[in-house]
Order: structure tokens, then sequence, then C-alpha cells
């Protein structure tokens, strides 16, 4: 229970800092999506379920702060939750290659979703133009980010573990 | 059998959020409520963030423009002197250009519309959307399609509006497109955000007819055939006009007056261009 309170409270920190405190930072030429990396990241450790919701979560939260058409982040985020959460079982504590490609492989899915449903749609065709100067640099932060932040959340989600064992 | 549930929901969901885009798509103010309940939650902990983000920000600016204060000193004592002997050169301008003014009775527009100060919360991180929040809303009296400037320019536009909060999208974001008009000829164009220019801090101009009068360094201003946009805020300035392949048309780059970086605090106006327009016809009925 305490876990998945703490979860949430993590996604909201996420988002304000995102969107509050990244912004200020102008010698960032990108920033790591937190919350992207939360999504997966629960998903990976929780499972299928698990990710699912906090895929909700993460895409709610998106989606009203942006003012169009809602339910275009959610979608994106419940299935980047459900799908990280099939690789579950290959889901193994201090085992960090996994989660580094897992990162990877969703900065370019997020990335081709808003590409295409935002920008081709709209006869922007440059895509090689978008992949240098926007995808590229939110790859290399977020996969960066992901390596200190999942060894972290690794580390909390097992003390938390021994403190409920410790209880019962 | 957990495995099929969690299946069965994903579908579920997804399809839900397939119909939720659509529905919002063709009628955008149908989850106003949502929007607003939650943003009376989240703004709160977003402008506490933000404080106190600006806050550490501002601290390690301080503490670089420290070191380079002290070199720049001795500089500036130099400069003083100059600038003590100009400044009584200029004084005596000052006051011809007062007398000229009077003449030209330079009437400033801009001032005449009512605005409200507020400032900027929170921004979109990545790179695809250039929208930020402000931290005024419906209570103050923010109106969806409310012009936002700041310093000497137009930013953009409140696209989204809850009780306590704004959403703006800038003029620089990819979607915005502003009806303009050069100031000195009148001449109409159309000023687009483009992402491929972003990073070289230009819009892109468009729809310069052929023999249109827009040079580079005109000043930009918004339209008065505009259908969101209060005539008269200037945009920016003109530059590389050239005439298109098809000989048809001329565009060119536009490079914005209002400051991008590090937007802190802006202006909302709060009239809009609707009033404006509704007023017209109804005065024309009481006449009839």
């Amino acid at each position: 229970m305490r876990r998945i309170g703490l979860n949430i409270l993590l996604m909201l920190l996420a988002f304000t800092i995102q969107n509050g405190v990244f912004p200020l930072l102008p010698f960032l030429a990108a920033t790591p999506n937190l919350l992207l990396i939360l999504t997966f990241s629960f998903g990976f450790i929780y499972g299928k379920e698990a990710g699912l919701w906090y895929g909700l979560l993460a895409g709610i939260l998106l989606d009203l702060f942006y003012s169009g058409p809602f339910g275009f982040y959610t979608l994106l985020f419940i299935n980047i939750g459900y799908f990280n959460g099939i690789c579950t079982k290959y889901y193994y504590e201090d085992y960090i290659t996994l989660p580094l490609i897992l990162s990877l492989v969703n900065e370019v899915a997020y990335n081709c979703y808003i590409y295409v449903l935002r920008f081709l749609i709209r006869n922007r065709l440059d895509f090689l133009y978008y992949f240098r100067e926007i995808i590229l640099p939110e790859m290399i932060f977020t996969t960066v980010a992901t390596l200190f932040l999942y060894r972290s959340f690794l580390f909390t989600n097992r003390r938390l573990e021994e403190m409920e064992k410790r209880r019962d | 059998m957990e495995s099929k549930r969690s299946k069965y929901m994903l579908v579920g969901l997804s399809f839900f959020c397939i119909v939720l885009i659509i529905i919002t798509s063709v009628r955008d103010g149908f989850l106003e409520p949502l929007r607003t309940g939650v943003g009376y939650f989240l703004i709160p902990i977003q402008s506490g963030v933000n404080r106190v983000g600006t806050l550490i920000y501002n601290e390690i600016t301080d503490y670089t423009r420290f070191k380079g204060a002290v070199d720049e000193n001795k500089q500036l004592k130099a400069q003083i002197d100059e600038l003590m002997m100009e400044n009584s050169r200029l004084q005596a301008e000052q006051f011809e250009l007062e007398r000229l003014r009077d003449l030209y009775k330079l009437d400033q527009d801009y001032q005449q519309y009512e605005k409200i100060g507020a400032r900027v919360i929170a921004k979109d991180s990545g790179d695809w959307f250039q929208v930020f929040r402000i931290n005024k809303g419906s209570a103050d009296g923010v109106r969806v399609d409310a012009n936002v400037i700041a310093g000497s320019g137009l930013v953009g536009i409140v696209t989204d509006v809850g009780a306590n909060y704004a959403t703006v999208r800038s003029i620089i974001d990819d979607l915005s497109r502003v009806a303009g008009a050069a100031q000195q000829s009148g001449d109409s164009c159309m000023v687009a955000g483009d992402l491929m220019l972003f990073s070289e801090k230009r819009l892109r101009i468009t729809n310069i007819t052929k023999d249109g009068d827009v040079k580079n360094g005109d000043r930009i201003v918004t339209s008065h055939t505009s259908s969101k946009y209060l005539p008269g805020i200037l945009i920016g300035y003109a530059t590389d006009i050239t005439t298109d392949d098809t000989r048809l048309t001329k565009s060119g780059y536009l490079v914005p007056a209002a400051e991008f970086n590090n937007l802190q605090e802006v202006l909302v106006i709060l009239e809009l261009k609707a009033d404006q327009v509704q007023e017209a016809p109804v005065e024309q009925g009481v006449q009839e």
C-alpha cells in the first residue's frame, strides 16, 4: 500500500519537476522525460497491470496539461506501461542493460508517436531534421537519467519490501 | 487468468482513449470541469515547485554574475565618464523629440487595452511544443483566445482556461498562425511558427502578395483582419524577404520582438477580439 502511495507521489513530483523546473535551466539542450521513465520502470518492475495503471496516471497528467484532444497521451502511456510489463519476466534485480534498452525503445516510440500524429499529418516531412534536433538529444538525456533513476527505484523498492516483511 | 484480464483492460482503456480523443477533437470544452477540478489541486503544487526552482536558479545566476561583476565594474566606471558627456547632448535632443512628438500626436494604441500580469508556472519540457501555463485563470477574467504579450511584443494566445490557471500557446509553436501586417504599408502577411526555425529564434512570414510592400526590417504587427488577435500588437521585425518560386507571393522570416528564452512574467490582455467584432453589429441594430 505504502509503496503505491510513494510511487504515485513520485509521479506527481516528476510531472511538476518536468514542467516547472527543467524549463528554467537554459543550459540543458534537452531534458529527460521523467514520466516516461517512471511509467516504463514501474511496468517493468511490477508487471503489466500495474504498468497500465501507472501509465494511466501519467497520461492523464500530461493530457490535463496540454489543451489538445484529451486522451492523446493517455493512450500512449497505458500502452507503454502495459508492453513494458510484458518484459517483467526477464526482470532481475541489478540487471541494468535491459532497462536501458527499453528506455531507448520507449523514447523512440514516444517521439515517433508525437511526430507522426502531430507533425507528419500536417505535411512536415523532414523526419531526419526532427530526429537530429529533438529526438536524439532527448533520447540521450532520458537514457542517462534512467541509469540513475532506475537504480534508486530498485533501492527504495527493496527497502520498502524489507520494512513490510518485518511488519508481517 | 490475470494476464487475460489485463489484456482486456488495455484494449478497453485504449478504446476509451480513442473515443475521448475523437470527442474532444470535435468539442473542445467537453472536459473543462475536469481540468478545472484537477487544476485546484495541481496548480498550487506546480506553483510551489516552480517558485523553489526559480529561487535556486536565481541564486546560481546571481553567483556567476558576481564573479563577472568585478571586472565589469572597472569598465563601467570608464564608460560613465563617456556617457555623462553624451547624456548632456542627448538631453538637448530629448526636448526636441518631445516637441516633435506633440506635433505628430503619436498615439500609442497599445496602452488602451486592459491588461493583467501573470507568472509563468510551467512549461512543456520536451521540445515538440511551445506551450506554457500561467497562474491566472477565469477567476481573474482571463478567457480563451486572450492575447498574451511580454515586454514589447506578442507572445501567444490562451488556448485553455481553468479557474486558477490558463494554458498559453506561444507564437513560436509549430501550430501557431498569426495574421500580420507591415506597420508602415499595411500590407498583410501570415506569421507562422516553425519548429525547424526554432533554434534560429525566427518565425516564418508567408502569403505576402507579389506587390506587397514588406521590406527587411519592417515592423510586423497583428492585422485588423485577424479573428483572434487584437490589431496593432507588435509581433517582430521582417528579415530576408524574397520572392517565391511561383512569382505570385513573397515570403521571409520574422525576428520576434518578445524574448522567449526564460520567460517569467507575461501580460494578458483581457479584452478579446471577438468582443470588438460583436459590439459593432449590436450598435447598428440599435440605430435601426
